[in-house]
């Protein structure tokens, strides 16, 4: 991985680390704004159910009141005091005012506590009425004083079974003995139907009529509450401890479907007819007073609004994060390419000085690190070339020293017998005149051919600093080697025959048949594979195996010629291509010189491997067609 | 008297005597299993078109009606009803002893009933001691229908129009054998409540309605109309049903011990009728106090102790009918006392019923016909009575009725009248102590209508029948 790269990714994490911190901050600063607000929105509830239930509490007592102060009731009380009662004649009459007065439960009810007439069970004359103390059904005359002055939760037994209710009690006094008139409303659905209920937020009422938990008694706005027993466990908390409560309850697995509910729990006076949905706890409340549970209100409020916004708020803050990284790696991007700019370029410097572009600079820009670092580089290169040009000032000498070397060992050993000749002539002149003649021929003869000698040798260098350039034709260099071996083929055989005890040389070709034909000069490549064949002769004086391998390489084709010999050193190696570099005593060093200029001319490179006493090979790659040569 | 009619005023001829009605019949015939509300509408409005042979009284003793003599053999398996000579029914045909048998014969296929030079005879293989208290019963009547099903009787109306359920107009029989009645028609108008009725009577629309028991007794507040009660002759009592969860005979006996029949009686029932416990009232039988009624809720308890223990919260449904506008009530204070020993009663008007709470009609004089009858709408077996064909003697009538209150299947809880009302214009109105219109005694042939209204005293009270005693 790169170092923009690396910076890239950095700078990126950092950028989304940032960004998932403040959405996590501002997330949860949101998340606890909002279960505040659901809690005094639940707690505005609950006090809107006290204000309602204390205002429906006065709208009750003043029905009853009216009641009590009703001609009927009046009438009922003065017959009752007269001891003239006739319950046949009031059977009816509670249901009749009950109904004027819009009140679900209604009955009178003299002084001894018995029913005289009952709305909501009219069958129960007769029957004691347990709301009315004993303690003040024995204090006749002090019965209002004794009584509870505003509206109270109470069971009332039904034909069909037990309900809530919302009572007050009256006492309609016209002798002595006092006329009970107690009047009630349900405490049902139509109650929670005056209700003011936020959207988003449900009222149920548990009636606690049982000692078990009864999931009939639990009811919302349209009836019996559907998943009911998901709730026992709250109103049972409430049931125990007669505080409220909050509970969370997750419905389906969709976090939006989640109610907070708060229970609260209704209290009422305990009567005479103990509840048998009251518990122990349930007798005193935090006000004192004798109290039992009597139902528990639970205010339930949907999470959906919080967790859609809580969504809402995600998403938004995984746009912003979203954006906030693409602007992070489009900053990051140009900052790392800013940094990066000058490690770039001089790495890119270094791969050109790598290539041997020694000339590579790099633009120092900053005066920080990296710009120390970039003028390090261009001293460094500066130095660079300045030592190549001494290697190759020395080169260039040891060249013109070993040119100086061969030229004078070359052309010491013509005219050494030149010298001596010319010495022989002069002296056979002066000392044998009459020898002269013979060895003037003599020398003569030896002179023309040391001159010939010596033009050969010039002719030679001449040659070597002529090399013709390629005249392209298609070839097939199967064909070429072929006619090499031809040429060498009678001056193996005849060393063969001048000398028995000579070990032979034999020749093993391996020519690639589906070779192609490449674009080159036959003759110049002649010329250099003779060159090899003829090196590998001579490095094989004792014998061995010559081998000529052709291969097609695609777009190109490979040429490689083998021996046996006894290898190079791997200094040997590296100069062999020198110009007049040579390992045999007669060479002239300009052989793979020559073999080499003309694989560079066809756009082919030259290789050798040796290893000693085992052998040499020397492969050339040639190009199919040289302009897609190797450069 | 219902009214003290100045003395100036006569009966006279003529007018409409209009009535009123709760039941709504489709057909002019008494069904098979009518509610009492049905019965006693048929058999008054049959009674004002046909004839029975025999006619009780009060007391029970038979009176001459089509039939001026019978006799009967010693084992009273063979009777001789002599005919009331040149009666005719309405479409003019004679009432001859041939027309009478086939009647007979077609009510009764169990007996052989053979017509005679001017006499019809009855025979059956049983002994029939109380063929005359049957032959008295309104569904004796001798009537034959047209191609309308309209009934033709002998009696003091015939139909002129027929609406059924709505309307029912009859016409004076000018050829009626006791005589033509005073007014000139009937006009029966059906399907009304008692509260039409008594706000119909209250605005002069109607001459004679229905009142239930408890709304009767004296003149209204106006005197514009005075209602009466009759003895008696309906018994409301809880029937345990056949599949009633309810089986164990302790915990029925339990249940018959928790109700307070007085708070009932006096409240709701407004004092009308009395507690019972027995199947036929006391006026009928005068054992009946033999039999307790007082509430013990005690001995329920003890009673209930022994019983198999109902299953926890188990409850018993207990079904009314909403027709009777006391029933609810009632059914609802006997839940109410049956609660206060535990025993769960839930009172409603369908789903599975374990007790029922029934008014059957008591519709003879006769406390064995009654026995009968009100064993077989109670559904229960017929008494079976020691003396073969018995029911004759008081001891058999006992054993029978104890017998059949022995499992207490029937809990008795109140003997009720019925009532009606007339207004001011009728004169001579003297309805039946059994409930009929017209029965043995006075009827409506003695009926006239005064020209207007005349306030009635307001102290004036309705027939009040003295107790019958033991017969």
């Amino acid at each position: 991985m790169s170092f923009r790269k690396k910076l890239l990714l950095l700078f990126a994490a950092t950028v989304l680390l940032c960004v998932a911190v403040i959405s996590a901050s501002v997330y949860s600063t949101i998340r606890r704004s909002f279960e505040q607000a659901n809690q005094d929105r639940a707690n505005a509830i609950a006090a809107q159910f006290r204000s309602e239930f204390q205002r429906r509490g006065l709208g009750v007592t003043r029905k009853v009141e009216s009641i009590a102060a009703s001609e009927t009731v009046q009438r009922v009380a003065l017959d009752m005091n007269r001891g003239t009662t006739d319950p046949g004649e009031y059977v009816g009459e509670a249901r009749t005012l009950a109904s004027q007065q819009q009140l679900d439960f209604l009955e009178l009810v003299d002084y001894r506590g018995t029913i005289l007439s009952s709305a909501q069970w009219q069958a129960k004359f007769g029957y004691p009425e347990a709301t009315i103390p004993r303690a003040t059904i024995a204090q006749a005359t002090t019965a209002a004083d004794t009584l509870p002055a505003g509206a109270f939760l109470k069971r009332e037994e039904l034909p069909d079974g037990a309900t809530l209710g919302l009572f007050a009690v009256r006492v309609a006094r016209v002798g002595e003995q006092p006329l009970y008139v107690i009047g009630g409303e349900r405490l049902d659905q139509g109650f929670l139907s005056t209700l003011d209920i936020p959207v988003g937020t449900r009222v149920l009422l548990y009636q606690n009529l049982d000692v078990k938990w009864d999931p009939k008694s639990l009811f919302d706005l349209n009836g019996s509450a559907a998943g009911a027993d998901r709730i026992a466990p709250l109103v049972a908390k409430v049931r125990d401890t007669l505080q409220e409560s909050q509970g969370v309850i997750h419905w389906t697995s969709d976090p939006g479907d989640t109610e907070v509910f708060h229970a609260i729990p209704l209290t009422g006076p305990i009567v005479n007819a103990t509840n048998p949905g009251a518990t122990d706890q349930g007798a005193a409340n935090q006000n004192g007073a004798n109290q039992q549970l009597m139902g528990v209100l639970l205010v339930g409020s949907s999470r959906r609004p919080l967790i859609e916004l809580e969504r809402q708020i995600v998403s938004t803050a995984m746009l912003v994060g979203s954006v906030g990284i693409l602007v992070a790696v489009l900053a990051s991007l140009w900052f790392a390419a800013r940094v990066t700019r000058p490690v770039v370029s001089l790495a890119e410097a270094a791969r050109r000085v790598a290539a041997g572009d020694l000339g590579a600079k790099v633009e120092v820009e900053s005066s920080d690190e990296l710009g120390e670092l970039a003028a390090a580089f261009n001293r460094m290169t500066e130095d660079l070339v300045q030592q190549k040009d001494r290697t190759l000032q020395a080169e260039r000498v040891a060249a013109w020293r070993e040119l100086a070397r061969r030229l004078a060992h070359e052309l010491k050993n013509p005219l050494f017998p030149l010298q001596v000749t010319v010495e022989n002539l002069i002296r056979a002149k002066q000392k044998s005149p009459e020898m002269f003649e013979e060895v003037f021929h003599e020398g003569t003869a030896t002179l023309l051919a040391e001159i010939n000698n010596l033009k050969t040798i010039i002719g030679r260098f001449s040659e070597f600093s002529r090399m013709p350039q390629p005249q392209r034709q298609p070839t097939q260099v199967n064909d070429v080697v072929r006619a090499v071996l031809r040429v060498f083929d009678a001056q193996l055989q005849q060393a063969q025959l001048q000398d028995k005890d000579k070990k032979q040389i034999s020749v093993r070709t391996e020519l690639d048949q589906a070779l192609p034909e490449i674009s080159a000069d036959p003759d110049l490549l002649h010329r250099a594979l003779q060159n090899l064949v003829l090196n590998a002769i001579d490095a094989m004086p004792q014998g061995g195996e010559l081998a000529i391998r052709t291969e097609s390489l695609g777009d190109r084709i490979e040429v490689s010629v083998s021996d046996t010999g006894s290898g190079l050193t791997q200094e040997e190696c590296g100069r062999l291509f020198t110009p007049y570099y040579t390992t045999k005593k007669h060479g002239t060093g300009l052989g793979l010189a020559i073999v080499q200029s003309v694989v560079s001319d066809h756009g082919g490179k030259i290789s050798v491997e040796s290893t000693k006493e085992k052998g040499t090979t020397f492969r050339i790659e040639l190009p199919c067609n040289p302009l897609t040569g190797w450069s | 008297m219902i009214a003290a009619a100045t003395a100036a005023t006569r009966p006279h001829y003529g007018g409409t005597l209009r009535v009123m009605l709760q039941s709504a019949p489709d057909a002019l015939e008494l069904p098979a299993n009518a509610t009492p509300v049905d019965y006693w509408d048929m058999a008054r409005t049959l009674s004002l078109v046909g004839d029975t042979l025999v006619k009780l009284d009060a007391r029970g003793d038979p009176r001459p009606a089509l039939a001026v003599a019978w006799q009967s053999d010693n084992n009273a398996r063979h009777w001789l009803f002599t005919l009331r000579p040149g009666v005719k029914f309405h479409d003019f045909s004679a009432a001859s002893p041939a027309a009478i048998a086939q009647i007979l014969g077609t009510l009764h296929s169990n007996w052989s009933v053979q017509a005679s030079a001017g006499s019809v005879s009855i025979e059956s293989e049983t002994p029939m001691p109380s063929l005359l208290a049957e032959l008295a019963l309104p569904r004796n009547l001798l009537l034959k229908q047209d191609a309308n099903h309209v009934p033709i009787g002998t009696g003091l109306f015939l139909v002129a129009q027929w609406q059924p359920a709505k309307l029912l107009k009859l016409a004076a029989n000018e050829d009626s054998w006791a005589g033509r009645p005073f007014v000139d028609a009937i006009e029966i108008e059906f399907a009304k409540s008692f509260r039409d009725q008594a706000i119909a009577l209250e605005l002069d629309k109607t001459d004679v309605i229905e009142v239930s028991p408890q709304a009767a007794g004296g003149s209204s507040p106006h005197g514009t109309s005075s209602s009466s009660l009759s003895l008696p002759v309906e018994l409301l009592a809880l029937v345990f049903s056949a599949n009633s969860k309810a089986q164990d005979p302790r915990l029925r006996e339990a249940l018959a011990l928790t109700v307070d029949r007085k708070p009932i009686q006096s409240v709701l029932l407004k004092g009308a009728g009395e507690t019972a416990a027995s199947v036929l009232p006391n006026w009928m039988t005068g054992y009946s106090a033999v039999f307790s009624a007082p509430a013990n809720p005690q001995r329920a308890h003890a009673v209930l102790a022994e019983a198999r223990q109902p299953a926890p919260h188990l409850s018993y449904g207990l079904a009314y009918d909403p027709r009777d506008p006391q029933a609810q009530l009632v059914a609802e204070r006997i839940a109410l006392n049956a609660r206060e020993v535990g025993i769960t009663v839930q009172v409603s008007l369908s789903g599975a019923e374990d007790i029922r709470l029934v008014r059957v009609v008591l519709p003879s004089p006769d406390p064995a016909t009654s026995l009968d009858e009100a064993a077989r709408q109670l559904g229960l077996p017929q008494p079976v009575f020691s003396t073969p064909g018995g029911g004759t003697s008081l001891d058999d009538l006992y054993q029978a009725e104890h017998s059949l209150l022995a499992g207490h299947a029937v809990i008795p809880l109140f003997h009720l009248p019925v009532a009606s009302a007339a207004s001011a214009r009728v004169r001579d109105w003297v309805p039946s102590r059994l409930g009929a219109w017209n029965e043995a005694g006075p009827s409506l042939a003695d009926v006239w209508l005064a020209d207007r209204p005349e306030v009635l005293r307001q102290d004036s009270r309705a027939y009040s029948f003295p107790p019958v005693g033991s017969r």
